[in-house]
């Protein structure tokens, strides 16, 4: 047939259903605007961090390390004319405010020349404000500027004064808006600018606290991208040790957050196919009572000659028209997403991010919307193969027997289907097939209940009942009732709906309150071994209990079996998730040593300590497999400067969870005696009592730094009730996709309800009361929808926080009837509106038939 | 000469409860091509049964049908549909015509499948013959039964079929609008040199037909011939 005479013939198809149709569109719509709106939203987010790279990044160029930067570094920059530079040190560190004594963990950061190259950071004194050359002129080495959230914590105002370290500052200004800072990056505290000079007057020991080099570069006049990499990789090639360094040019600024945004992105794509694959189970809902309606129709075209495929050529390209104008709708809406979300989002993007419409996710979701209409819509549309032609002579004639390679055939597309949108939307084979499994035996799982509802209906005893709920029972058992596709999609909205508020709700109870019990609630960086008698004395006297300490050396890995750490990150370059892989290699390793393993430590493979010649290390396990080593292999550390060569002789299980002091590579005793090393001190302290600890240890050892696992705990809970927001915006798209199903059900049955009313009526059924026989059918089916939706919800809840997380995974069990007589209600109301039309039938009607 | 159409010992069985009823027992017969035969009987006669099988709407519980010497009760519904498309046009008495397409688009259905030159110029003009000219853009609701009639003759006579099953054409329209109908299809077999099967209880109309065959549950019970009829 051609192109044109199928999709004339699929417009005039269309023309006495447009009333049903609508609710095709609907279904379509809510799965491609939830589709589009998440698309529109993260390549709004991605386009913006590319716009503002620069300023994200602060700087052309910026080279980083754990250690301080080479001095050739300039000089391999000095063919480039007229380049600036400026230095950046970042750490996490305590600050104690001198009046007050309270403290609080801060990220300090000490610039030196101009900063920031690009952006504007804003700052305001008492009585001033301003921007860049503001900040320069206000910061000094005895000055700091800090975050408005400080002045609380630590109880000072403008021109007290802060200790940080060996040194104290006055507090200068306040940092109101500071480019490339993300808030829903899990800060380790508020930030406190300081000079270079600044910095050094703290006297923090380099060596034991954690700073990170940067040397920012701003190069003139805007080179090309091309030009950025290019200097790129000649100091990759040329710096000495540039293994260890992270070289970032704007054009890939922020790629952590970029990767971060991009799984969770995957994810909540994942979340958005679920409603429009809920979308689709509402379009075979609807081309399925839309094609038992056409019958007699297809009958005849069958009578004259067109074959069953010919017929579903036609209907299936009604649907690809239908579904084109569903998903225009949709995809506008979803695309206007991102332009209302900066209320929703507020706080969790920087400063002055812009976001646009994308009419290019509009086609995305446009295309998505196709696809899985059709694959959808396929399976109910083999039954025109069952459609006798014979139908023209005889209204009874009997379907002719299923065509079972068609059947198998719409099954495989469906399924295939399925897997290629969330394999496109997930950007992962391996959770296309997780998602797409999970559906269909979700889907099964309910058709399944859906269809023994049906056959209780038909068996039960009605002679006895009320005969609103005989009406309702009945009416659940009546074929062709499009009871089955209801309770899949609804069932599957409360599903999700549960099923995330359950993992929600336990995950923040429980990071809320049940740290394990003897899991140490503190722990202290950077005590300098001569300290820690004190420190120790500090912890005793505040009611510490549990106190342990190690010693920690940091050392650079330099060799594993010979192949040097360069060669090594190279390698991991080219597998999946590079970055992580090549960090695994040239971070700064934390080393230990000990005799016995800690009670959380399980040798799987070699032994502890066994030979006396060589110098042994135990590796996680898990590590060494991406170190690529295993027992009997060699390493070689650069233990500040001097090389030493260990022996794996053990591998070692280690459970992380239990929050105690953990190390991935331990070293027999004695075997770093001569490393310069500080101590990572462990200890249980009340709640109560943490934060005059805490101020305690500034005040005496202020270059101690102490990380309180309550308060990281806190935070963590905030960024996901932050996440949980979004997920329940999807769960309710899933859930109203399903009323539309349920809705367009009724709908499609308007006709044959319509003659019910008519009948009631004439028999002496009020209006109200036809109304009460059809709101029992609905809410039937919305409570089976709801319980079976809940129960799901409670196993996968269960799952997820049993075996995934490992958390004791005591539920609401009451959750289950609360959404069960809540969708029941929901059904009620939406399926009532939805033949409000067949209701006003007059019973005149009965008598015409 | 190959006949047209040929039975040979046709039997249909159907289920009916925990029966089986036996609709026609082994009816065989032949049909010439550009004849015109009438199948008559009283109503449950396995009139229209006979003609589905014929058409190949329906298969036999045995026996054979061949149309221009091909047997077609073996073949697959694709064979059919071809068969139907290529060489048979019918008129039902419930005229089937698809509600949601006007005079036109339901002429033109047959003809844009057959990809027929000129189609729209074609149906046109069949219209025009049944006198619907007027009435081209009008739905099936718009239209009395005697124009639904006509617009389903003008669709059967479209894609030029060599057979035409017309199962009690007048059935559900009263006397003068039937007489006007059967005038017209006798015209169109005649302007078009169809093959004509007409399917009636009523004697009447079968004695427009020269053959008759005369069905009596489910079995032939006689055939007759005249030649001065239509």
């Amino acid at each position: 047939m051609k192109l044109r005479i199928v999709f004339q013939t699929a417009l005039r198809e269309s023309r006495g259903a447009r009333g049903r149709l609508m609710f095709f569109t609907a279904c379509l719509a809510i799965g491609v605007a939830a589709i589009t709106g998440v698309a529109a939203l993260s390549k709004a987010i991605q386009d913006g961090l590319r716009a503002q790279s620069r300023e994200l990044l602060s700087a052309d160029l910026v080279v980083e390390g754990r250690r301080a930067l080479p001095i050739e570094l300039d000089g391999a920059l000095a063919n480039q004319p007229n380049v600036e530079r400026a230095d950046v040190r970042e750490l996490v560190t305590m600050a104690s405010g001198v009046e007050s004594g309270k403290s609080r963990l801060i990220e300090a950061k000490a610039v030196r020349g101009r900063f920031p190259f690009y952006g504007t950071i804003q700052v305001a004194t008492r009585d001033s404000k301003g921007g860049n050359e503001f900040f320069a002129s206000t910061l000094a080495d005895d000055k700091a500027i800090v975050a408005p959230e400080l002045f609380e914590a630590l109880g000072v105002s403008f021109g007290d004064s802060i200790r940080i370290g060996g040194a104290q500052y006055e507090v200068a200004g306040i940092v109101e808006e500071e480019p490339g800072r993300f808030d829903f990056a899990l800060t380790a505290g508020p930030r406190v600018f300081l000079t270079l000079g600044g910095l050094e007057r703290a006297d923090l020991d380099d060596f034991g606290a954690r700073i990170r080099h940067k040397a920012l570069f701003r190069l003139p006049a805007d080179p090309p991208r091309e030009a950025l990499n290019e200097l790129k990789t000649s100091l990759k090639r040329d710096l000495p040790g540039s293994v260890y360094l992270t070289i970032e040019t704007h054009s890939d600024a922020q790629p952590m957050v970029r990767r971060a945004i991009q799984r969770v992105e995957h994810f909540v794509a994942l979340g958005a196919l679920l409603s429009l694959v809920l979308g689709g189970v509402g379009v075979s809902m609807i081309v399925r009572a839309w094609l038992s309606s056409r019958t007699a129709g297809i009958a005849v075209m069958r009578c004259i000659g067109y074959r069953p495929r010919e017929i579903l050529v036609l209907y299936a390209a009604n649907v690809v028209l239908l579904a084109l104008v569903g998903s225009i709708v949709g995809g506008i809406l979803g695309s206007l997403v991102p332009l209302f979300l900066p209320s929703l989002m507020s706080g969790l993007l920087p400063a002055g991010f812009e976001l646009h419409w994308e009419p290019i996710s509009i086609l995305r979701g446009v295309a998505f919307g196709i696809v899985i209409a059709l694959v959808f819509s396929i399976p109910p549309l083999t039954g025109i193969w069952r459609v006798p032609p014979s139908r023209v002579l005889r209204n009874e004639a009997e379907p002719l027997p299923p065509n079972r390679a068609v059947q198998v055939c719409a099954g495989l597309v469906l399924a295939l289907g399925l897997f290629a949108t969330a394999w496109v939307q997930s950007q992962s084979p391996l959770y296309a097939a997780y998602f797409a499994g999970g559906v269909a035996a979700l889907a099964g799982l309910l058709a399944l209940a859906a269809s023994l509802l049906r056959r209780v209906a038909s068996w039960l005893p009605r002679r006895r009942m009320n005969p609103h709920l005989l009406h309702g029972i009945a009416a659940l058992a009546r074929p062709n009732a499009g009871v089955t596709g209801a309770v899949v999609a609804l069932g599957l909205g409360v599903l999700v709906i549960t099923a995330m508020a359950l993992v929600e709700t336990r995950l923040t109870e429980k990071l809320r309150t049940a740290l394990p019990f003897d899991a140490p609630t503190a722990f202290l960086l950077d005590v300098q071994p001569k300290q820690w008698d004190g420190v120790r004395t500090i912890l005793q006297s505040s009611g510490a209990s549990a106190i342990t300490e190690v010693p920690v050396v940091t050392a650079r890995l330099d060799s594993v079996d010979g192949v040097d750490v360069a060669t090594l990150a190279e390698k991991s370059r080219l597998e999946e998730d590079p970055d992580r892989r090549s960090w695994m290699f040239t971070r700064e390793q934390r080393m230990t040593w000990m005799q016995d393993l800690p009670r959380d430590n399980r040798i799987v493979e070699g032994a502890l300590w066994t030979d006396a010649s060589p110098r042994e290390v135990s590796v996680e396990v898990e590590y060494a497999k991406d170190l690529g080593a295993s027992v009997g292999s060699k390493i070689v550390f650069d233990v500040q400067g001097a090389k030493i060569e260990f022996v794996v002789t053990s591998l070692r299980s280690v459970e992380w969870e239990s929050f105690g002091v953990n190390f991935f590579l331990i070293a027999e005793p004695g075997a770093l005696d001569d490393a310069p090393r500080f101590m990572l001190a462990a200890a249980k302290l009340d709640a109560a009592s943490e934060a005059a600890t805490q101020d305690a240890l500034a005040k005496d050892f202020p270059n101690v730094t102490m990380i309180r696992v309550r308060t990281i705990l806190e935070k963590l809970v905030k960024v996901m009730l932050r996440l949980a927001i979004g997920v329940r915006i999807l769960g309710s798209f899933t859930i109203l996709t399903g009323i539309v199903i349920l809705a367009g059900v009724v709908s499609a049955s308007t006709l044959h309800r319509a003659r019910e009313v008519a009948l009631l009526k004439t028999l002496g059924v009020t209006r109200g009361g036809v109304a009460a026989l059809f709101a029992v059918e609905f809410a039937l089916i919305g409570l089976v929808a709801g319980l079976i939706g809940a129960c799901a919800a409670f196993v996968l809840a269960w799952t997820v926080l049993d075996r995934l997380i490992e958390l004791d995974a005591a539920l609401p069990w009451w959750s289950i009837p609360v959404a069960a007589l809540g969708t029941a209600a929901l059904a009620a109301v939406c399926g009532l509106l939805a033949c409000t039309r067949a209701l006003a039938t007059r019973p005149i009607e009965s008598l015409r038939g | 000469m190959i006949p047209r159409i040929e039975c040979r010992s046709l039997v249909k069985r159907m289920p009916s409860g925990n029966q089986t009823l036996t609709i026609l027992d082994d009816v065989g017969f032949a049909i010439e091509p550009g004849s015109f035969t009438a199948i008559l009987g009283p109503s449950g006669s396995g009139k229209s049964t006979l003609l589905g099988l014929m058409a190949g709407l329906d298969r036999p519980t045995s026996g054979e049908v061949w149309i221009d010497g091909r047997r077609i009760d073996a073949l697959d519904e694709d064979e059919l549909a071809l068969v139907r498309r290529e060489k048979i046009g019918f008129v039902f008495q419930s005229f089937q015509l698809l509600g949601n397409l006007t005079a036109l688009e339901n002429v033109l259905l047959p003809l844009e499948l057959s990809r027929t030159l000129r189609a729209n110029e074609r149906a046109l003009e069949l219209l025009a013959a049944v006198g619907l000219a007027e009435r081209v853009h009008h739905y099936p609701s718009q239209l009395s039964g005697g124009e639904q009639q006509r617009v389903a003759l003008a669709r059967a006579f479209g894609p030029k079929p060599s057979i035409l099953f017309a199962d009690e054409p007048t059935g559900n329209l009263d006397a003068a609008t039937g007489e006007r109908v059967l005038a017209l299809i006798l015209d169109l077999w005649r302007r078009e040199k169809t093959t004509l099967v007409l399917v009636t209880h009523d004697a009447s109309v079968a004695r427009l037909a020269p053959r008759r065959i005369h069905l009596k549950a489910g079995r032939i019970d006689r055939i007759e011939t005249s030649e001065n009829a239509a």
